[in-house]
């Protein structure tokens, strides 16, 4: 696989679904929609449609990368299906990308350490800390799920100047704004871009960091609720059991 | 579109993640299906976010085996048919995403399946003889309906259940009489040892119309357990299920003599029910209807019946454009 490889990024981690395919020489076409249909509806038309606008035969794709988030979990797993589904019928590798890496990406310029938000919903964001390295990007903490104060109470105790970027950093810009030293990136930063994700791939790929496709999955960092539910009820041995037939 | 249409079906629309090779929608070339009962088991049912995301792990190497077992590649394909609707959403939109993405790729037709439809197509598959006219039951653990088949994809509804669907009730009486999940297979288990004469439970609208009630008969087995504390848990199971069976299998004839038709067949989980199996072959027997049982893995979720009634939808409608979403409250079109 030389550096010539032409990759098409599936972005489906938030509200917005996205496209692209890329090669060395950046972003050759691409395709965002913040809103209107689902991600299921509109993915594999959009790719369709950027393949023949650019001239693509979709058989000269090399690799698929994929966003797997954290994110909104249905628009996860149709993007990592669809992704999976793609490079097994092409077969080609996959390359699965944090959706918290990709938001840090295009604040590469600023000095400022660049903190990602993702709206997680029911009230909490997927977070991570980043810092401008050559080239890109460089993750300074694990990623992480919590409340926006939790999130503001790191933001504090790295004491540095910050920019927050993601939709949720606009849903919590209120609470974020009341922490003097950080900025909040416009809506023009609010989704994870297709067009980042080829770039970041494009890298990945040259270092040949692919994934067999069967082995992608979703990063959710939240279990599902049934399983929450049902480890609080074995820790607590005074619940009563669930009445009958309710 | 010649005879020789290879179709691969998906079905991810409750807890099976599915997948099948069949050719002109009868002739079943392999079929997978990776049952994540265990998954739900302790929960004492299927509960949707765990569904989802076996289905992302599991469709994979599903749609692998189904293509290597019938010895078909994804570019010999004709089409590619996914379940649309209805079923849990998220567990629908992993299978038509994967089937719409494959369509792409293999520059193959997309078909966008009713579940219920496919249902009925399995008696199709176990019999390629069959030809509609006919009344079809089609019972499991989301949906009762009797229906009559005019032709391919001409359907009359002609009753369905106005509260619990028979295999809910299933679910149900198995949980409360602690007989563990699914209900279905432990309710038919536990009834062999049973007397199903023992209680005799209420046979809900049993002279009425072809509608369907189960959740009385529910009331009326729990009734019955706390007044009774030490009635054989075998005679509830084997008179419960005797009185399910008789109300579906009542009505099931009672349709077919007022439909003209001579042709009954079931499809749906709770179809594999052997009590069911057995007393509807003797009723039709009896006055003369062919009857259609199909096998009980064509009875329970399978990809099989996913690509054959793709493939009737095919060629009567054409291909489904790849914008079609998951559509969970689908009904059968009815006229
Ligand atoms: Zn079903």
């Amino acid at each position: 696989m030389g550096c010539d490889v032409l990759i098409l990024g599936i972005e489906t981690a938030t509200a917005q679904v996205g496209c692209a395919i890329g090669a060395h020489e950046g972003v050759l076409t691409s395709f965002h929609a913040a809103k209107g249909r689902r991600h299921a509806e509109t993915l594999v038309p959009a790719i369709d449609f950027i393949a023949r606008q650019a001239g693509i035969e979709l058989d000269e794709i090399g690799a698929v990368a994929v966003d797997v988030g954290p994110g909104l979990f249905t628009g996860l797993r149709v993007g990592v299906i669809t992704a999976k589904a793609m490079a097994t019928a092409l077969r080609v590798p996959v390359i699965g990308v944090s959706s918290l890496d990709l938001l840090a990406f295009p604040a590469r310029w600023t000095p400022r350490r660049i903190v990602s938000v993702v709206d997680a919903a029911r009230g909490e964001v997927f977070y991570a800390f980043y810092r401008q390295v050559p080239g890109g990007v460089q993750r300074l903490s694990e990623h992480r799920v919590g409340r926006p104060e939790e999130l503001c109470s790191e933001i504090l105790a790295t004491g540095e100047e910050c920019l927050a970027v993601g939709d949720g950093a606009l849903r919590y810009a209120d609470a974020l704004e009341k922490l003097i030293k950080v900025d909040i990136g416009d809506a023009g930063w609010a989704h994870p871009s297709a067009g980042s994700l080829v770039q970041l791939a494009h890298a990945q790929a040259l270092r040949e960091e692919f994934v067999n496709p069967w082995e992608l999955t979703p990063v959710y960092l939240r279990k599902a609720d049934a399983e929450i539910n049902w480890q609080t009820r074995e820790r607590s041995a005074a619940t009563p059991a669930p009445p009958f037939l309710a | 579109m010649s005879d020789a249409d290879v179709l691969l079906g998906i079905e991810t629309s409750c807890d099976e993640t599915a997948a099948a090779v069949v050719a002109r929608g009868v002739d079943v070339r392999s079929s997978v299906v990776s049952s994540q009962v265990d998954l739900h088991a302790r929960f004492g049912g299927v509960v949707p976010e765990i569904a989802s995301r076996a289905h992302v792990e599991l469709l994979g190497p599903v749609v692998a085996e189904a293509l290597v077992e019938s010895g078909v590649g994804g570019e010999d394909l004709d089409a590619v048919a996914a379940t649309v609707g209805p079923g849990l959403v998220g567990s629908l939109l992993v299978g038509l995403a994967a089937a719409k993405a494959l369509a792409l790729v293999w520059g193959v037709p997309f078909v966008g399946v009713n579940h219920l439809e496919a249902h009925l197509y399995a008696s199709f598959i176990d019999e390629p003889a069959l030809e509609p006219p006919m009344v079809a039951l089609l019972v499991s653990g989301g949906h009762t309906l009797l229906v009559a088949v005019d032709d391919h994809g001409r359907y009359r509804l002609l009753g369905s259940t106005i509260d619990d669907a028979a295999g809910e009730a299933f679910d149900k009486v198995a949980r409360f009489l602690g007989l563990g999940y699914p209900g279905g297979p432990a309710i038919d288990r536990t009834a062999l040892t049973g007397d199903p004469t023992a209680i005799d439970f209420p046979r809900a609208m049993l002279d009425q119309g072809y509608d369907f009630s189960f959740s009385g008969l529910k009331t009326a087995v729990v009734t019955h357990v706390r007044r009774h504390p030490d009635v054989a848990t075998d005679d509830v199971a084997a008179s419960f299920q005797q009185a399910v069976v008789d109300v579906l299998v009542a009505k099931t004839l009672r349709a077919a003599r007022h439909a003209g038709v001579s042709r009954v067949c079931i499809g749906g989980g709770v179809a594999a029910n052997s009590l069911l199996r057995e007393r509807l072959l003797d009723a039709c027997a009896g006055e003369g209807f062919e009857c259609f049982l199909p096998s009980r893995s064509m009875c329970t979720d399978n990809a099989a019946m996913v690509a054959a009634a793709g493939w009737w939808r095919l060629k009567n409608d054409g291909p489904t454009g790849l914008d079609a979403g998951a559509q969970p409250n689908l009904r059968l079109p009815v006229a």
